[in-house]
């Protein structure tokens, strides 16, 4: 009974040690022209930025790549954002999306779909073009950085905790931003009331 | 990529660093064609120092770094040096029309990946992705996302693999 508490104990403090979990430095930015807004978050040698994208542009990428009519819909009925993710710090850096979820209003978790997993629908629908996603996973050396679409199936009116995650010298670290929402279908003709 | 709104925001300012690989990689031969329809092959290019840039229209990053590879180009084109962007999965037409808007219009050479499978080859996940090629054939650098690729810290890599 000792021995498994001791066990318990020595674990816990592993997971203290090889995890961190800090309060963002986390942005917001209102494009004055189409209301559209942009999560900056930055914290440890990682940042992100989240940059909400109207389902128009979507369709209006993948009709350009001659995707099927019903996958373009299916895609443009997710609320995609634009992200920008880069190592600021100065050694090599790792992240997976698998890691990364999203968390609604209720409470519920959900992980962030993959560019596999969407790579993998998209040869069933017969497309065989692979870019514009947001890769799987990366290890970033000093200087590196990426950009891709991260998809997020949720309402378009809801509003969610976005969760992500990244490795920095043998240390996994944790990143919140709160209270996101996605585009809106369509873009209106004042954006001050988005 | 992501509209007049997201090219509006600052996007992350272009570094120079390149990673030197600890250990160099052969560098997968391919053959492709330019413009014009004619053929590239890698290995012809034995005995020069190589920038392989992997890009598309679409990607912001890519259009950005793209001047700098254009000056790197002229400052080395009388040299045992040659830049090689890989576009991805695009046609000529378009291409054409595309670097016909940039600031600086590109002189080096430009070749169409039309099915990825070079990308695939060289394992490039996202775009731009670049790679320094030494004059044996082996990838000695890599770069992923853009780049300033005319700072002289990038000059004297490939000097220094010139002098090998």
């Amino acid at each position: 009974m000792q021995a498994s508490k001791n066990i318990l104990i020595s674990a816990l403090c592993s997971l203290a040690v090889l995890s961190s979990s800090h309060a963002a430095d986390v942005s917001i930015h209102k494009n004055k022209e189409s209301g559209l807004l942009t999560w900056t978050s930055k914290d440890d040698g990682f940042s992100i930025e989240l940059i909400q994208l109207i389902p128009d542009f979507i369709r209006a990428i993948y009709n350009k790549h001659d995707f099927p009519v019903d996958e373009v819909e299916r895609i443009a009925g997710y609320c995609l954002f634009g992200t920008i993710i880069q190592n600021t710090s100065q050694q090599q850096l790792s992240y997976r999306v698998s890691d990364w979820r999203y968390v609604d209003k209720k409470g519920r978790s959900y992980p962030v779909k993959t560019k596999t997993q969407w790579l993998e629908e998209w040869r069933k629908a017969g497309v065989t073009f692979s870019w514009t996603l947001l890769p799987d996973s990366g290890d970033f050396e000093i200087g590196d950085w990426q950009q891709g679409f991260t998809t997020v199936q949720l309402d378009r009116n809801e509003h969610f905790d976005f969760i992500y995650t990244w490795t920095l010298d043998g240390i996994r670290h944790e990143g919140k931003i709160e209270d996101m929402s996605c585009a809106p279908a369509s873009l209106s003709t004042n954006p001050s009331k988005q | 990529m992501f509209t007049a709104q997201a090219a509006e925001r600052q996007q992350p300012k272009l570094g120079y660093r390149l990673t030197a690989l600890s250990k160099p990689i052969p560098a997968p031969d391919f053959t492709l064609e330019d413009m014009d329809a004619t053929k590239f092959s890698l290995q012809d290019y034995r005995g020069k120092v190589i920038l392989l840039n992997f890009w598309a229209t679409w990607c912001p990053p890519c259009r950005r770094e793209m001047p700098s590879m254009e000056r790197l180009h002229q400052n080395f084109k009388d040299k045992e040096f040659i830049v090689l962007a890989i576009n991805q999965m695009e046609d000529g037409d378009h291409v054409f029309a595309y670097t016909g808007q940039l600031e600086i219009d590109p002189t080096f050479t430009i070749l169409f990946d039309k099915d990825s499978t070079v990308s695939r080859a060289y394992r490039v996940q996202g775009l731009p992705t670049t790679y320094l090629i030494d004059k044996k054939g082996n990838i000695r650098f890599r770069a992923i996302g853009g780049r300033e690729f005319d700072h002289p810290e990038v000059e004297k890599l490939i000097l220094q693999l010139m002098q090998e």
